[in-house]
């Protein structure tokens, strides 16, 4: 990486910003496709109602909650590369910062949604909102489904406006290099940019600060999501260590999510001198870590469970692993906590194929991590009289796979029209590499 | 602002070693009188509290060097030897652990009483044999992490005292490709920090938690070596702070590394705090009486109140206000002073966990002189291990000591 | 600025050049305007004599309004309705610490905004004596000097390893 120079940086950029062939056009399409799944079958919920979905007694808290937790838990390690790892100067992030913060808001931006699903009357969904009404209604911002709509708006402003004005120095380095309409465009989002000193001493000023207030926002974040649980009675719920465990947990899906995406990216792209095998092997080596912090959090709130005494407490966390749901359990306890300790060998954890396969894996533990919480303990708690279960719908699935077409046609969207590498950021990173 | 970091106090070479060696005696010697008394619990329950406090701090501070090792910073080297010279109070907390189960009728409150079923977990063999083996492996590890770090920082030749003696002899015949020792290192200090979170938990659980046995937290064992963690830094800090403000040292850092380290201080007070929150509020909000009790005790009714109040100030408020700012980090007299009375607001979290299991009638201020003199004893005890290491290997007090491993 | 100066724009491949260069040049004596950059430089910075961000200030107040708000919000609407909810005094500032904690962040962050787009001085018109280069690898020196001069300075940038100077403005 040290022979990269700055000319090089940009011209592989904005390489990729180039005319898109048929091919892109074509997964567009079908992506697009699949979006529109997502909104037909929404419609038709909000046609029929929520029945259509699997919830019922006594799981009233099905995929919805599910996919809204998972996608909020993606959008987490975005904002860990570009800010945290920001803040602890670490080198690995400069690379994939753009791309990592890009997909937490689009993640968000998915997440969003799942509560306005989720909540069938979405005509009257400004409720949820501190307005003047005639009955004299507020929210009841004690509660924790209130301090979501809170946590998840500032997370989705604040990363949104983080991601925009890292891309400003980059809008003038495309402004810069093309003609005609595009030019006219970058012109208008570049804002003027033009490199002066003064202008640089505030910016990186400003982007200091965006990065030290948005590492408190990450972890109040998913914090606040972890509390939707904990804050409630239900056996397995609630306990102290949900905050911490759901944060560890969203960079865990998170970081596995970034592999999944930059692995194709670098190779569609051409970014291997950029996103290189070192950067990839950086983030394997976390989700060991993060891997850890959540098989530790399993363990600890098993012995609780049985320390306590509580025979319901007890029951619970015995029936998810070996109940209706124990193939989820186990799957979960083997993605999240075996597999990525392959990543502790290094032949693994450079391997492109075996990165990328055990990214997936990781994403699909993490997924069933939040079906074994949600589901686990609903379908199971305090009375065996109202002992269920819970089967998602076809309609449920559709609007999940729906979901997963957004992502990746917003993040192929973003990725063909705006520069997914940071080149400012990736010059001084060489910069500075050269200079110490 | 250079000249507030260079000035150091004009005093000359006090003898701090026969002093503290002193004072860890004398404490030593009233713990003893104190213990055969009529409340031993009293004394015992200080005993806990100190050896809690010193062992967090310890380990904290080794960890630091540890994680800097781990993940190539460059920036702490010579701040990581200074953290490694803590390691010397592992072996003195090891024998002060052993101490412990001397007084273990008064310590264990659960000691006779039904446990429904948690006697087979929370029993005097089980519990000192799994804590014993834990200490063991933490430590072993800890000292294992010392012995390749020293291997890089101490030159052959220089002085020869008689650890120093011993290691070279060792070296001698040991590998001596750098490339084979750093991978060890690096794989020693994984495992510490893997070790340091399971023990910690496992010692928070056992020894804090369960000394009331009918309440619990899943949070407290993680909650248990983030203070540690916390503390730690700031012990760290005081002690390169001292070192850099004597003129008898030849140890200097600059002011970035100052900032640097009281950055990360100042992260961490931000996690406790965090962690003491998460904690408190799901307590709170399921207000559940098999939980709440524990909760209500020693944050709504006097005297203990007070000493939440005092904790929540030390601990969270005033490094908040004073270290968000980037410029106060660099003076180390002004850090030395804020981390003393953190880990002194800690001492008193300690005590506050613990204390009202112990005395349940409060009708006067629990802390009086008996409890400042075990303390100081204890801080004497610390300081000597801390002075021994480096009289062991003075070279490390230079700043440029050491090939970077 | 005085009444009449020309701009020189001179075109350097390194941050080093355009640090010797920007000394020399106020050696000298003539006027160092500007400097365009591909990436930000403190030591361009410090031999600009630039003063420190006040972006820092914006934050804050808008933290600390975001603080005051979100208790304010909080309070306010659970005191209207004056029920107590699941056992939770009506006032209960801890959960009602959340709201603040998370409006404080997002009015930090604009805040944060509004300072950088004044401090900054965004969005503006783009400068003629911009070289579109300099959001690539080099690194423009804006010197100024008398008209009289011009040529003088052109060459002294040359000198010092200006891959390429010309006269961008006239006042």
């Amino acid at each position: 990486m040290s022979q990269l120079t700055f000319e090089e940086i940009n011209t592989t950029v904005l390489k990729t910003l180039e005319r898109p062939t048929p091919g892109y056009w074509r997964i567009m399409a079908l992506l697009f496709t699949g979006a529109l799944v997502l909104f037909g079958t929404w419609g038709y919920q909000i046609v029929n109602g929520l029945g259509v979905a699997g919830m019922n007694t006594p799981v009233h808290w099905g995929t919805y909650l599910i996919n809204f937790v998972f996608w909020v838990g993606i959008a987490h390690s975005g904002t860990l590369i570009s800010a945290i790892l920001f803040l602890f100067r670490v080198g690995w992030r400069n690379p994939i910062a753009r791309a990592a913060e890009t997909m937490t808001v689009f993640a968000v931006m998915i997440a969003g949604i799942y509560p306005m699903i989720h909540v069938g009357r979405i005509w009257v969904i400004f409720y949820m909102l501190p307005l003047p009404n005639q009955r004299f209604l507020w929210p009841n911002f004690q509660s924790p489904l209130i301090f979501d709509i809170v946590a998840i708006s500032t997370y989705f402003t604040v990363s949104s406006l983080f991601w925009f004005t890292g891309m400003i120095p980059d809008f003038a380095i495309i402004r810069d290099r093309s003609e005609g309409v595009r030019k006219k465009i970058f012109s208008a989002l570049a804002l003027g940019w033009t490199g002066k000193s003064g202008q640089w001493l505030n910016y990186s000023r400003a982007y200091l600060l965006f990065a030290s207030l948005a590492t408190p926002l990450v972890i109040s974040v998913h914090s606040v999501v972890s509390w939707d649980f904990a804050l409630g009675v239900t056996p397995g719920w609630h306990t102290t260590i949900f905050a911490p465990y759901f944060v560890a947990g969203a960079i865990h899906s998170g970081l596995a999510m970034v592999i999944t995406l930059m692995i194709p990216l670098r190779k569609i792209f051409g970014y291997e001198r950029i996103i290189t095998i070192g950067v990839l092997e950086s983030v394997a080596k976390t989700i060991v870590f993060t891997g850890l912090i959540v098989g530790f959090a399993y363990g600890t709130e098993l012995f609780i469970a049985w320390y306590s005494g509580n025979s319901i407490e007890q029951e619970s966390f015995w029936w998810r692993a070996f109940g209706t749901y124990a193939p989820e359990y186990w799957i979960m306890v083997i993605c999240n906590t075996v597999i990525p300790l392959l990543f502790l060998i290094k032949k693994i954890r450079t391997h492109i194929v075996a990165l990328f396969v055990i990214s997936i894996f990781v994403n699909i533990g993490m997924w069933m991590e939040r079906f074994v919480i949600i589901i686990g303990s609903v379908a199971h708690d305090f009375l065996p009289n109202a002992w269920g279960f819970f089967a998602p719908t076809m309609f449920e699935f559709a609007i999940m796979f729906g979901a997963f077409c957004l992502f990746f046609f917003l993040f192929l969207l973003f990725a063909k029209h705006l520069p997914s590498v940071s080149m400012t950021e990736m010059k001084e990173h060489v910069h500075h590499r050269s200079h110490s | 602002m250079n000249s507030a970091i260079t000035e150091s106090p004009a005093t000359g070479r006090v003898p701090l070693f026969p002093i503290f060696a002193l004072l860890a005696g004398a404490g030593f010697l009233y713990f003893i009188f104190l213990a055969a008394g009529s409340h031993p619990e009293k004394a015992w329950l200080v005993f806990l509290v100190n050896y809690l406090l010193f062992t967090g701090l310890a380990l904290g501070a080794v960890l630091f060097s540890t994680i800097m090792h781990f993940t190539g910073a460059k920036w702490s080297h010579s701040l990581s030897g200074v953290a490694e010279s803590f390691s010397f109070f592992f072996p003195v907390s090891f024998v002060l652990f052993i101490l412990l189960f001397i007084g273990q009728e008064h310590l264990f409150t659960w000691l006779g009483e039904d446990l429904y079923g948690k006697e087979v977990w929370l029993n005097v063999p089980f519990l000192f044999t799994r804590n014993l083996v834990g200490f063991l492996v933490l430590y072993g590890l800890g000292i294992g992490y010392l012995y390749h770090s020293l291997w890089f920082r101490l030159d052959r030749g220089g002085s020869d005292t008689f650890l120093k003696q011993f290691l070279v002899k060792r070296w001698k015949t040991g590998p001596t490709d750098p490339e084979k020792m750093k991978r060890r290192m690096t794989f020693l200090a994984g495992w510490f920090m893997f070790a340091f979170c399971c023990v910690l938990a496992l010692v928070g659980f056992d020894l804090v938690m369960s000394m009331d046995p009918h309440w619990y937290s899943t949070l407290f064992g993680a909650y248990t070596f983030i203070k540690a963690v916390y503390s730690g830094f700031g012990a760290l800090i005081i002690l390169a702070g001292f070192l850099h403000l004597s003129s008898a040292q030849s140890f200097r850092l600059s002011a970035k590394q100052f900032r640097d380290a009281g950055a990360l201080f100042f992260g961490f007070s931000l996690v406790w705090g965090d962690f003491f929150y998460c904690q408190f509020l799901v307590i709170w909000y399921g207000n559940i009486p098999e939980e709440t009790t524990y909760i209500i005790e020693r944050t709504m009714v006097q005297p203990w109140s007070l000493f939440a109040w005092i904790i929540f100030i030390t601990c969270f408020i005033m490094p908040f206000i004073l270290l968000l700012s980037g410029k106060l980090k660099e003076f180390p007299k002004f850090m030395i002073v804020i981390c003393s009375l953190v880990i002194g607001g800690f001492w008193l979290e300690h005590f506050l966990l613990l204390a009202p299991n112990y005395l349940h009638s409060v009708d006067r201020f629990p802390i009086g002189l008996n409890e400042v003199i075990i303390t100081i004893g204890f801080l004497g005890l610390f300081v000597v291990s801390i002075i021994a290491y480096f009289r062991q290997f003075p070279e490390l007090l230079n700043s440029e000591a050491g090939e970077v491993a | 600025m005085s009444a009449e100066t020309t701009s020189i724009m001179g075109l350097f491949e390194s941050e080093e050049e355009a640090l010797a260069a920007i000394n020399d040049i106020k050696e000298q004596g003539w006027q160092v305007q500007e400097v365009h950059s591909p990436i930000p430089s403190d030591k361009i910075s410090a031999a600009l004599n630039r003063k420190k961000s006040k972006i820092g200030w914006f934050t804050l107040t808008g933290g600390l309004t975001g603080f005051i708000t979100g208790f304010s919000v909080a309070i306010f609407s659970s005191t209207r309705w004056n029920l107590i909810v699941s056992g939770k005094p009506i006032v209960s500032w801890f959960p009602f610490f959340i709201i603040a904690f998370e409006l404080t962040i997002l009015f930090a962050v604009f805040g944060n905004v509004i300072g950088l787009l004044t401090q900054v001085g965004l969005p503006t018109k783009q400068e003629d004596t911009y070289d579109p280069a300099c959001s690539g690898s080099v690194y423009g020196v804006l010197a100024g000097s008398k008209p009289e001069e011009s040529e003088k300075l052109k060459d002294f940038l040359q000198t010092r390893g200006a891959l390429s100077s010309s006269i961008r403005q006239t006042t």
